[in-house]
């Protein structure tokens, strides 16, 4: 998956909520790799993400989204419009 | 802002007002782009606004205030929504967040990490399992003999944590109360019936919160209820997350929460303004005088003249809590008066409501700036109200420190909603000086007009009989003082807005005093219009605050206060009375009050803007002018007769 494939609002939600360039975002971005992005910013993505697309994750799965591109296959799984 | 494209360009303007360092342009940006109520742009804004916040405070656009937050629950992800709705307040927040577990030891603890941060400003956010936790099981029953006994065994830990901590700290308070449960077990009908359900439980629960906050100095109450309710308390927490992770509230009130929230600090850090200028035509009623006539004014109980009776009750109101109430109307005044006669049954406000009019054919900025003068109040504290876009437009660019409030001609029903929306009549305690003070405005027009018919200035005064009372800063009320404080401006010879806990700290200081004057003459009752706070060091009592309500200024109110400060310095065995002036925008009027009084400047004195004067006690003393009758509460240690037979 190429970085075009992220969408623009989702690619604003990341570089706006870890104050990063949206250049930075990539599906390879990861919890590990990008130093803002601590348990805090986590919840914060989460809550940002869901209130965009109207959706909803299982508190038990969220701890797994530990990258972008893991965000992007949940969103897809949740028929999200991108 | 519609589009996707928009939303980008305005960034750009943001990111480019955060480059040039401009605080007004990336506020006003902020303020647009937060239209588009998505988060990512909330994410942005605040990440623009920490960085410029030097710059925000450099350019006293917003005030900084290091906070702390005391909390049971989580709160990280609100901070970005509380940091953009405190700048767009006014306030660049310093925020120190404290342990989920640790809140007791915060508040209760000398020394703990809350002490440690000296913080201005004290947000305590718990959460009803951490004020009352056994609640929920004693109302299950709706019967619940015990609900009592544990609200008031809740109430009394708060107050002890709360006054505990004030006792060791001056920090300004917040505290939230409960959020009313939804989803309980009785269910709503049970809920409302019974007098010990849940919900009528954790409303008393609230009330009686309230009551502790008043209780405790610089604190208020946070009525977070009320916010919820207005937002809809089905939506208002998010179960799933708030299991989850302990958040108390659903992604989509962040911003409705942190508005609140900040509404309710401000009271602490502002002070509301106090006059109201309303226009006549198609404002205070429907239609216009010139046009329309008398009686073709739209006012009265039918629609839709009740809307604008809506707006007179709503000003009527205002004016029983003591906003000054004033109409500023291009009109000819003996039709308004016709108007006013004519149409009585239908108005709900009188000509006589209004402390004072400002009714021709002159530029209304000009008519503020008159009225300002009249009032001895500064345009910042006036709120003007009009239908006209011209007006408003002018108003706003040759005063910008006046409130606009622009009155929709075509929907008058929605201007009460859109006054009752603003903050700057905000107020957490109103005090009878307050409420007074329409009366003693009135009373000013009536020594206005004595006075052109005395002949010598102290003759004038011999005649107002004019009455001071010394009494304890403390218990002027403290609020009243602490209101002094905040609020004066142009006779305040150094601008220092202390809080209660410092005028306390003066009071009981040895050899300070925190002495306030109340004022009274044949015409009214001012109240307590006056304060000095001074501390003692060896032999010198160094003045650090010394005010008088612009009100009652040139009637040698400060020479008296003064002459008591003085004397009670000389009996603490002051040989040297010091006098501080620290230059503001608007206190030139007392730029000259010590070396009035003999005072002499110190030579190696001053820091920016600021001038230290000396009086050596032992060889002269202030004296009270002849015309006042000076009278003390005999309770209060010094009273004031020593001034008398000086």
């Amino acid at each position: 998956m190429s970085s075009q494939q992220i969408p623009s609002s989702l690619r604003d939600i990341f570089a706006d909520t870890l104050e990063i360039s949206s250049d930075e975002v990539t599906p390879e971005l990861s919890m590990e790799s990008a130093e803002t992005w601590d348990s805090f910013r986590h919840l914060q993505l989460i809550l940002s993400i869901e209130d965009e697309y109207g959706v909803q994750f299982d508190p038990q799965k969220i701890p797994d989204l530990t990258t972008v591109a893991k965000v992007l296959q949940a969103l897809e799984q949740k028929g999200a419009t991108l | 802002m519609e589009s996707n494209v928009d939303r980008q360009e305005v960034r750009q303007a943001l990111s480019d007002a955060v480059r040039n360092e401009d605080a007004r342009a990336v506020l006003r940006h902020a303020q647009e782009l937060l239209q588009s109520r998505r988060p990512a742009d909330t994410m942005f804004c605040a990440s623009a606004l920490r960085n410029m916040r030097v710059a925000l405070v450099k350019q006293a656009v917003c005030r900084p205030l290091k906070t702390f937050v005391v909390r049971s629950v989580t709160v990280e992800p609100i901070l970005p929504f509380l940091t953009v709705e405190a700048a767009l307040a006014g306030y660049v927040l310093d925020i120190e967040i404290g342990g989920y577990g640790t809140y007791m030891d915060e508040m209760l603890t000398p020394q703990s990490s809350l002490d440690r941060s000296q913080a201005e400003l004290v947000l305590v956010l718990l959460d009803l399992e951490e004020i009352s936790g056994r609640l929920p099981d004693l109302c299950a029953s709706g019967l619940g003999t015990d609900v009592e006994a544990e609200i008031a065994d809740s109430i009394a830990r708060v107050g002890q944590m709360l006054r505990t901590y004030r006792d060791r700290n001056a920090g300004r308070l917040v505290v939230q109360g409960c959020v009313v449960p939804d989803n309980t077990s009785l269910g709503p009908v049970g809920d409302g019936n019974l007098k010990h359900s849940l919900v009528n439980a954790v409303k008393e629960l609230n009330r009686q919160m309230l009551a502790v906050c008043t209780t405790v100095s610089d604190c208020v109450f946070f009525d977070v209820d009320e916010i919820a309710a207005r937002y809809g308390r089905a939506n208002w927490r998010d179960a799933r997350l708030f299991l989850a992770s302990r958040l108390p509230i659903s992604a989509g009130a962040f911003e409705t929460y942190a508005r609140g929230l900040v509404r309710t600090m401000s009271v602490l850090f502002r002070a509301p303004r106090k006059v109201l200028c309303t226009d006549l035509d198609n404002t205070l009623w429907g239609g216009v005088l010139g046009e329309d006539g008398p009686h073709g004014i739209v006012t009265g109980s039918a629609f839709p003249g009740n809307c604008y009776l809506e707006y007179q009750r709503y000003l009527k109101q205002l004016g029983a809590r003591g906003i000054l109430l004033a109409l500023v109307s291009k009109n000819n005044e003996a039709d308004v008066e016709e108007a006013f006669q004519f149409r009585a049954a239908d108005l709900a406000v009188r000509l006589d409501t209004f402390v004072a009019k400002k009714i021709g054919w002159n530029e209304k900025s000009d008519a503020l700036r008159d009225l300002a003068k009249d009032l001895s109040l500064g345009l910042d504290s006036f709120v003007f109200v009009d239908d006209s876009p011209t007006e408003c437009e002018a108003i706003r660019q040759y005063l910008p420190e006046v409130a606009v409030v622009q009155a929709p001609a075509d929907k008058p029903w929605e201007l009460v909603p859109m006054l009752a929306d603003k903050w700057f009549f905000d107020s957490a305690a109103i005090t009878e000086d307050d409420v007074n003070r329409s009366k003693e405005y009135e009373a000013q027009v009536q020594r206005d007009t004595l006075r052109d018919t005395t002949t010598s200035r102290d003759e004038f005064l011999q005649s107002l009989g004019i009455i001071c009372t010394f009494v304890s800063a403390v218990d002027a009320p403290l609020a009243r003082s602490v209101q002094l404080l905040a609020k004066t401006n142009q006779f305040n010879l150094t601008t220092r807005r202390h809080s209660a806990t410092q005028v306390e700290h003066y009071a009981t200081a040895a050899g300070g005093q925190a002495v306030a004057v109340r004022v009274r003459d044949r015409f009214g009752d001012a109240g307590v219009v006056g304060l000095a706070l001074v501390a003692q060091d060896g032999d010198q009592c160094v003045i650090d605050s010394f005010l008088l309500s612009c009100r009652v200024i040139g009637r040698g109110i400060e020479t008296a206060l003064l002459s008591l400060v003085a004397q009670r310095a000389a009996k603490m065995g002051g040989k040297w009375l010091i006098g501080e002036y620290v230059e503001s925008k608007k206190n030139a009027p007392c730029a000259d009050f010590y070396p009035q009084h003999g005072f002499e400047r110190v030579a190696e004195s001053g820091g920016a803007g600021s001038i230290f004067y000396r009086l050596d006690l032992t060889e002269r003393m202030p004296i009270s002018p002849a015309w006042l009758t000076i009278e003390g509460d005999p309770t209060y240690e010094f009273a004031a007769d020593t001034i008398v037979t000086s």
